[in-house]
């Protein structure tokens, strides 16, 4: 440990560390553990101003979940039914015997392709542990690979579509240089609880740019505290239809000629062929504000407003949000407002080139190694950078199709017969859509492998149950905005809990896996890394890096001139020809608005008249901490009903509701309030599954309620589903 | 010289990092923090609602009610800054003790533990850090700098003399050391 700080009464020393959080809420912070006598005794936000990056309530309660009296303290095999969360102790060694032999057996049985490793966001941004899992598995002969992930998969192929990589148009830039924000279903004042660095949605920073007079407007079905805080006009809009309004945009824009044609002409291709499409000449609709009116219930005087507003002033920030993309069709949402951008030269293709950077997420500090069940002779060697999900489909299995893939396997027409699933750093049941299908699911498989810290709803699903280390009991490296951050390993670990890491070096021999590790240590590995000549250029000096925590980096300035980017035409692609390839009409080759499923024309509406949405939380970081007191106390779980559909079905402001469709019932307090448009409900992700005896899910977690299925593109869809609320 | 805090209510999100880190840094338990966030704020009807938040701790007041009302002087002004501190030994405990503080307090500010007979707690300022010439813990840790800590001349020099908020009302009485800048409709 570094940074002797002082001494506390004389006798034992505080030793301050610092941390950061691994949980993917999006932001990253910087605290410091005070550690004495090898035991954590505080945790202090960074007070500094430069770099901001003070936390959030979250990562200042991490002492609660380190040492919560519910940890995970040792391996375990299950001796009640799946899901009952009856474990009995067993000692490591014959946990990891017990793993080899099925892993042995289920590979001679069915093949690589019946593993599948559900490593998700609980906490995969360390160094090593959202790999450690995959590595093993691709070393022993392979696995099935899921994609259609839950952030941002519309954003990803929106941006391979429209700038030629699924890593383009990340961030867009600093909201303090905007003379108007329009944040589009973005909710920072929530989303990045801690003072981050992302520049385009840091609380702080959206606060100084509205005291410095930017206008601020945002589009979203709730009054959230971002829009309360920062917004000067807030627009209400139905879920799923921001294509429309961004389209009706599009309209005012090309019809009253605010279009930067220079810009168009020199840096884009196929405007000509949307352009058609918006004045209605494809087919006999155009596409006018009293058009959108109709479907998102925005004024066609707002829209034509804000299209006049977002044309003619420099500089305007579209901030495109992630929520409104998890929703049928989801992917257009975020080509429609690529284009609009385009439209406006709010964009310049430099800044869209994918520019260098030391890492990216999780894991890349050692290599995953290939996959040889991923491999398929008649796919592109990168499959994850393909516009075509029939291709991706052919070896891996789409997330909203999970459960179906579990439960049909080969004669449902998937790649492989899933036997085994081992979820690490995730909370599967309860963050994936349909969880009661996921039950079902999850009781067919052979085996399955947990790794946690806590009884979480996916873990009473394990068949073996491994303690694992949290953050603060090993050393890692963060990545986020411009930063890195140093999470120094401030305690031992407790218990019996390892790494992701550690268990599987320890399972590598008896798969007869040879040199998994590399005969190294996590934090020998980790200095080799960040003193490699490659990180070298990054962090010029490791130990000042060590001592301070964070490290800016600045990434490769855009380039000059005249920029190539890696589509097919070498411009920003309106209209792609590799998508219209696909000859898919739900996947079009321009941006088009399409109805979703569940919406609110849907027959089904008679039944579950609501539309669900399923936003974060800000006391959880997705499902983590939903289990600390300190963090319980401050806000329950509630389902938020607006005050008129209260009113219609006789609910009160905290009494007990059922919501519930076809796919389940969650039975929970609502919270009556203004702050939502009538016809939406929200109920927070996150939450943990809590099924009482009738499968009556008592804890609020929304994926009970919502669909598993993705955008035809991929987008995640779990703010697209419909239910009925009633007063128990 | 008195102590005084001061609240951007324009700037606060809710997020409760300021009452957790006050938590974190004296190791309470579950329940009551020295830092009483978060009142939320909500009137008005869609789609023109209004949402606000307010975070206060002890506002170690000019004319310390809770001090006044104490039956044993256990509540005490100091002079050098205006911080209004508990001797916990002279406390009587909330079994023994009608509890006079916490009536008295026009922001029901003084606290009682869980365990039996608990003494009052409240918000001492961060004495420690004010030794160190530092901001008190929850000051520091808010991302959205919405809350500063100072001398109350020199706080009001610098953020005016707005002495009330959405969901404060200024007593007269007691003399609250708090200056704000408020959330207007």
């Amino acid at each position: 440990m570094t940074n002797l700080q002082g001494q506390d009464n004389a006798s034992s020393i505080v030793q301050k560390v610092p941390i950061t959080c691994p949980h993917d809420c999006g932001g990253q912070c910087l605290m410091w553990a005070h550690v004495k006598d090898g035991v954590i005794v505080r945790i202090e936000s960074e007070p500094g101003d430069e770099p901001p990056a003070r936390a959030c309530a979250r990562g200042l309660a991490s002492r609660k979940r380190v040492y919560a009296p519910d940890r995970i303290k040792y391996t375990m095999k299950r001796v009640g039914e799946r899901g009952e969360g009856k474990f009995e102790r067993i000692s490591w060694d014959e946990a990891l015997d017990k793993i080899a032999a099925e892993m042995k057996r289920i590979k001679a049985q069915y093949g690589p392709g019946a593993f599948v490793n559900l490593q998700y966001a609980g906490e995969p941004l360390g160094s090593f542990q959202g790999i450690a899992v995959g590595r093993l598995m691709n070393m022993f002969g392979g696995n099935v690979q899921h994609w259609g992930g839950a952030s941002l998969e519309g954003k990803y192929w929106a941006a391979l579509a429209t700038f030629g990589d699924r890593w383009a148009a990340l961030g867009s830039g600093d909201a303090r240089s905007a003379r108007l924000l329009i944040l589009w279903g973005r909710n920072p004042a929530i989303t990045r609880g801690g003072n981050n660095p992302e520049g385009d949605s840091n609380p702080f920073f959206l606060s100084q740019a509205k005291e410095a007079g930017t206008r601020i407007v945002c589009i979203d079905p709730r009054y959230t505290e971002t829009v309360a805080l920062y917004a000067d006009q807030w627009v209400p809009i139905i879920p799923g239809t921001d294509t429309a309004m961004l389209i009706a945009m599009a309209y005012v824009i090309i019809n009253e000629n605010l279009q930067d044609q220079k810009f168009l002409d020199e840096y884009t291709v196929g405007f000509d062929k949307f352009k058609e499409y918006v004045l209605g000449k494809e087919d006999g609709i155009p596409k006018t504000p009293a058009w959108a009116e109709v479907i998102t219930s925005v004024p066609a005087a707002t829209i034509t407003g804000l299209a006049r507003e977002y044309a003619t002033t420099k500089t305007a920030m579209l901030i495109d949000g992630w929520g409104p993309g998890r929703t049928a069709y989801g992917e257009q949402y975020f080509r429609a407002a690529y284009t609009l951008k385009a439209m406006t030269s709010n964009i310049s293709p430099s800044e869209m080139t994918v520019r260098a950077r030391p890492f990216r997420g999780a894991g890349y500090l050692f290599s995953k190694g290939k996959n040889p069940f991923d491999f398929d002779p008649q796919a592109p060697a990168d499959v994850g950078q393909s516009l075509d999900p029939a291709l991706k489909n052919r070896r891996r299995v789409v997330q909203g199709n999970l459960y179906d893939a579990m439960m049909r396997g080969k004669d449902g027409g998937y790649p492989s017969d899933i036997k085994m699933a081992w979820v690490n750093g995730g909370n599967t049941l309860n963050q994936f859509a349909n969880t009661n299908k996921g039950v079902k699911a999850f009781k067919q498989l052979d085996f399955i492998v947990v790794t946690e810290q806590f009884m979480t709803p996916t873990a009473k699903f394990a068949d073996i149950l491994l303690p694992a280390t949290t953050h603060l009991e090993r050393s890692g490296v963060y990545t986020g905005g411009g930063r890195l951050f140093y999470s120094e390993k401030a305690i031992e670990p407790l218990f019996e809990a390892k790494s992701d890491f550690q268990i599987c070096a320890a399972l590598a021999p008896r798969l007869g896996i040879e040199n998994y590790d590399g005969g190294k240590t996590e934090e020998e590995l980790l200095k080799d890394y960040l003193t490699s000549p490659d990180m070298k250029k990054w962090i010029t000096d490791y130990d000042a890096f060590k001592k301070r925590g964070v490290w800016e980096w600045s990434a490769s300035q855009p380039q000059a001139g005249k920029v190539v980017l890696p589509t097919s035409s070498g411009k920003i692609e309106i209209y792609s020809q590799k998508v219209a390839d696909l000859k898919n009409p739900e996947i079009p080759p321009i941006p088009k608005y399409m109805e979703t499923w569940e919406n609110r024309n849907d027959p089904l509406t008679k039944k579950y008249p609501l539309q669900l949405i399923t936003s974060h939380f800000r006391l959880r970081a997705h499902s983590v901490f939903d289990n600390v007191a300190w963090l319980k106390d401050l806000e329950p779980q509630r389902v938020w009903v607006n005050t008129a559909d209260a009113r219609s079905r006789g609910i009160q402001d905290g009494d007990l509701v059922r919501v519930f469709n076809d796919r389940g019932v969650v039975l929970i307090p609502a919270y009556v309030t203004e702050r939502i448009m009538p016809g939406v409900v929200n109920l927070c992700e996150g939450a943990w599954y809590n099924p009482d005896k009738d499968g009556v899910d008592r804890g609020g977690c929304p994926n009970v309620l919502t669909k598993d299925k993705n955008s035809p593109a991929g987008a995640w869809c779990t703010h697209t589903s419909l239910v009925q609320v009633v007063k128990v | 010289m008195q102590m005084a805090f001061y609240f951007d209510q324009t700037r606060c999100t809710g997020c409760s990092a300021c009452l957790i880190a006050c938590k974190e840094w004296y190791d309470m338990k579950s329940g009551p923090a020295y830092r009483r966030i978060v009142v939320r704020i909500e009137k008005d009807k869609y789609p023109n609602p209004y949402l606000a938040y307010l975070t206060i701790a002890c506002l170690h007041c000019e004319r310390p009610a809770c001090a006044a009302a104490c039956p044993t002087n256990a509540i005490v002004k100091r002079e050098e800054d205006g911080v209004t501190v508990v001797n916990k030994d002279l406390c009587l405990g909330k079994d023994n003790c009608a509890t006079f503080c916490k009536e008295a307090c026009p922001y029901g500010i003084p606290d009682f533990g869980e365990e039996e007979n608990a003494k009052m707690q409240m918000c001492n300022f961060c004495l420690d850090q004010l030794a160190e010439n530092k901001n008190p813990i929850c000051v520091d840790a808010c991302p959205s700098h919405a809350l500063d800590a100072g001398p109350l001349n020199l706080l009001a020099a610098k953020y005016g003399q707005t002495r009330q908020a959405e969901g404060f009302v200024y007593s007269e009485e007691t003399m609250p050391s708090i200056i704000f800048k408020p959330k207007l409709r």
